[in-house]
């Protein structure tokens, strides 16, 4: 890296003083136009690879009435896009993923920068509590839904033990929408709170401390120095934090399809009436499950546009909250 | 600088598809085969001596969760390659690959016919297609029902505990049912079974056509056996005498050891299930008995050979040696998995076998003759697809969301759009 860097930078002068070389002035004219884009060429031939293609071609499939395992089954235009607009299922999953994310994203954020605040203020061992807010992202979302899990189990689990101590009926978290969409926002929230906060105490690091002292000696309260000078001035991360929750958020799969007993057996649905089914757990069902790849890959298609909607809408809508430019 | 990143790209590629082109003949020069398995088959010693007999070939197990093997199984049969060289067919889902049958070898050609008569016929017509001329798979076990149930909540709640006794109370499921009520009525707080859909399950299991005729058509809506079968669990759901618990889930397992239900229904391999579950500490308490209603089929598996794989006549050579009866015979004394031969399940020393911890329960006999009564259920092309939406509409009952009525209505419709 380094060494293209300097080859670059040397670039313009080697052209005011290479009048009389000619040859080699076309030689670094050529390395310092294109050498940056040969070197971000590997990114752009991966994700064409990994990335464009199977997006055309999921979109491909989606035309077509395909089995998985038989592969194309004749064209069909539009038509797995029409049945999926008239399928309830699809409506069904769509809201449960705006649920979710809604109910895990907004309080996960939030509790992020909050996180972040408190760490910034230099606690006593400060590199031990920084280490520890990462801790429940290192570990496998396998694990995590295994244990929370068994903490919302409707017979033995510890949080209706919990609530029975403090006079509440038992709930069965798996059966009622909200119980189930509360139980899966905590996993998620579990795992991407410490996360986001380290993101955020990483951008209030670079905030210019003279703005505290300054507003501090103006007689602003802590609060109004964090929501007037933190918040605005971690912008870019914050909306960074944003776009990826959103992606991030709306095609969750491993912590519903875990919290569902059944995913182990055979019918995955996301509770026994598709309670906290998301468009990818119906995306595996239609796919992986009834073989139906064609109506899989419109689901995913739709998922697709959803995302990209969504995070322009957040995009948008934080860059007002956060404070203008 | 970007030529010499170019060609250190190149080389990277290079290396990564070569290593993404290994051979299936190892560096040995012995044949290697592998084995897609899920739960316990019971092969890991047999494999052992196969391969000391057969010097030059290699045996690898692959062993994965049964939900996520017939998944891997679709992608790689879809993609062409990824495959093991054998792979096993659950029952539940045989029918499903049977459509895709162009994706096996067709075992005839390799003389599996001539096998034919080692099986229970219904067991070898489960592997076949087109009439017996397309062989699929080569049977492993069978899943013959019995009943399992908790001996020491059955004295509690005033009930006898033998088990020739206990299968007098429930000679069909309507009994059974009264049964659940003399027993909730005693000891309300512990629940008689633990799921309605199990109870369906073997219901349903016990008619010779189930969502499907044997023409292969969809019958569930006009199949009176379906509704009963669907009436009888849901009305345990209603009443709340089932433990509304997802058949060998984790809350199952803990179910078990908290000793909260007192029966299941159990074909012979879900008893190392049961013991796993229970415990060392509910050892003798479980007992074993006739299932209300007669034999019935659940589970058993069928090893098939893929296409794409490079070594299909030793892959056969194998699937035959690990199904041929002396195999079965072996497996069952080891793991309990009933075989699927009529002349090994009828051998004096598979009726003699006892299970210690079930109470030294006869469970050779018992299987066995549950085997001998049985009306396999035909499996249609969608089966699978079907009965998933029966077990959630079930579970919607035992968790008061819906009247049995309401869940039948929701579970038709949707079981008729999956059949479509």
């Amino acid at each position: 890296m380094t060494a293209v860097r300097t080859e670059t930078e040397a670039a313009p002068a080697v052209s005011v003083s290479s009048s009389k070389e000619p040859k080699r002035f076309r030689l670094s004219n050529w390395d310092a136009k294109y050498t940056p884009y040969l070197i971000i060429a590997p990114f752009f031939l991966v994700f064409g690879i990994f990335g464009l293609y199977p997006l055309v071609y999921t979109a491909w499939v989606s035309l077509h009435e395909w089995q998985l395992i038989d592969g194309n089954l004749g064209f069909v235009g539009f038509a797995n896009y029409a049945e999926l607009f008239g399928d309830t299922k699809f409506w069904n999953a769509l809201f449960n993923t705006l649920s979710l994310f809604v109910l895990s994203t907004v309080p996960q954020l939030l509790a992020a920068l909050g996180l972040a605040a408190l760490l910034d203020r230099g606690l006593r061992g400060s590199a031990f509590w920084r280490a520890g807010v990462l801790l429940p992202n290192v570990i496998s979302v396998a694990a995590v839904a295994l244990v929370f899990a068994q903490f919302f189990g409707r017979d033995f689990g510890i949080v209706n033990f919990l609530l029975g101590l403090v006079g509440v009926d038992p709930i069965d978290w798996r059966a009622e929408t909200w119980a189930s969409h509360l139980a899966v926002s905590t996993m998620v929230m579990w795992r991407w709170t410490g996360y986001n906060a380290l993101l955020y105490l990483a951008a209030m690091q670079s905030v210019p401390k003279d703005m505290y002292e300054s507003a501090t000696l103006d007689g602003a309260s802590r609060w109004r120095m964090f929501w007037s000078i933190t918040v605005p001035s971690i912008r870019p991360t914050i909306l960074f934090t944003v776009v990826t929750s959103t992606i991030g958020g709306l095609q969750l799969f491993a912590e519903p399809a875990l919290f569902d007993p059944g995913f182990a057996a055979n019918n995955s649905t996301g509770g026994s009436d598709r309670q906290f089914q998301t468009l990818v757990l119906y995306m595996y069902e239609k796919g992986f499950r009834l073989f139906d790849a064609g109506y899989a890959a419109t689901i995913a298609w739709m998922l697709f546009v959803v995302v990209l909607l969504v995070a322009i809408v957040n995009f948008t809508l934080t860059r007002r909250i956060a404070g203008k430019e | 600088m970007s030529r010499r990143l170019v060609g250190s790209v190149a080389a990277t590629l290079v290396v990564v598809l070569a290593a993404g082109c290994g051979g299936s003949s190892g560096a040995d020069g012995k044949i290697e085969l592998s084995l897609g398995l899920f739960s316990d088959f019971g092969y890991d010693k047999l494999i052992e001596e196969y391969m000391a007999s057969h010097s030059n070939i290699k045996i690898e197990q692959r062993k994965v969760k049964m939900e996520q093997h017939n998944t891997q199984l679709a992608t790689q049969l879809a993609g062409g390659r990824g495959a093991a060289d054998i792979v096993a067919l659950e029952e539940g889902v045989v029918s499903q690959f049977r459509a895709s049958k162009d994706k096996f070898v067709n075992l005839a050609e390799y003389g599996a016919k001539d096998l034919k008569d080692q099986w229970a016929g219904w067991k070898w017509n489960q592997g076949t297609a087109d009439n017996g001329e397309f062989v699929l798979g080569l049977g492993t076990d069978m899943g013959s029902l019995g009943l399992c149930y908790r001996a020491d909540l059955f004295a509690a709640a005033g009930l006898p505990t033998d088990r020739t006794e206990v299968a007098k109370l429930w000679p069909t499921w309507a009994d059974y049912a009264k049964v659940a009520d003399q027993f909730t009525a005693k000891t309300p707080n512990v629940k008689f079974v633990d799921t309605g859909r199990n109870v369906y399950k073997a219901i349903l299991d016990q008619t010779e056509e189930g969502y499907f005729a044997k023409d292969d058509s969809y019958i569930a809506e006009k199949n009176d056996k379906v509704k009963t079968a669907f009436d009888t669990a849901a009305a345990l759901g209603t009443k709340q005498q089932t433990g509304a618990l997802e058949p060998f889930s984790q809350d199952w397992n803990v179910a078990l050891k908290q000793g909260s239900f007192a029966t299941t229904t159990c074909p012979a391999w879900a008893l190392a299930l049961i013991k796993a579950g229970a415990g060392d500490a509910a050892a003798g308490k479980w007992d074993v008995t006739t299932a209300p209603g007669g034999g019935g089929n659940w589970g058993g598996s069928f090893l098939a050979i893929p296409k794409q794989g490079k070594h299909p006549k030793e892959a056969y050579e194998l699937a035959k040696w690990l199904t041929a009866p002396e195999q079965q015979k072996r497996i069952f004394k080891e793991t309990g998995n009933l075989p699927s031969q009529p002349k090994v399940y009828q051998d004096a020393e598979v009726q003699a076998t006892v299970n210690e911890y079930f109470n030294k329960a006869p469970v050779g006999q018992i299987f066995a003759t549950s085997a001998e009564s049985l009306k396999p259920t035909y499996r249609g092309t969608k089966d699978s697809k079907v009965g998933p939406v029966f077990a959630t509409a079930l579970t919607r009952v035992e968790q008061g969301k819906q009247s049995a009525a309401e869940a039948w209505t929701q579970a038709l419709k949707e079981a008729t759009d999956a059949a479509k």
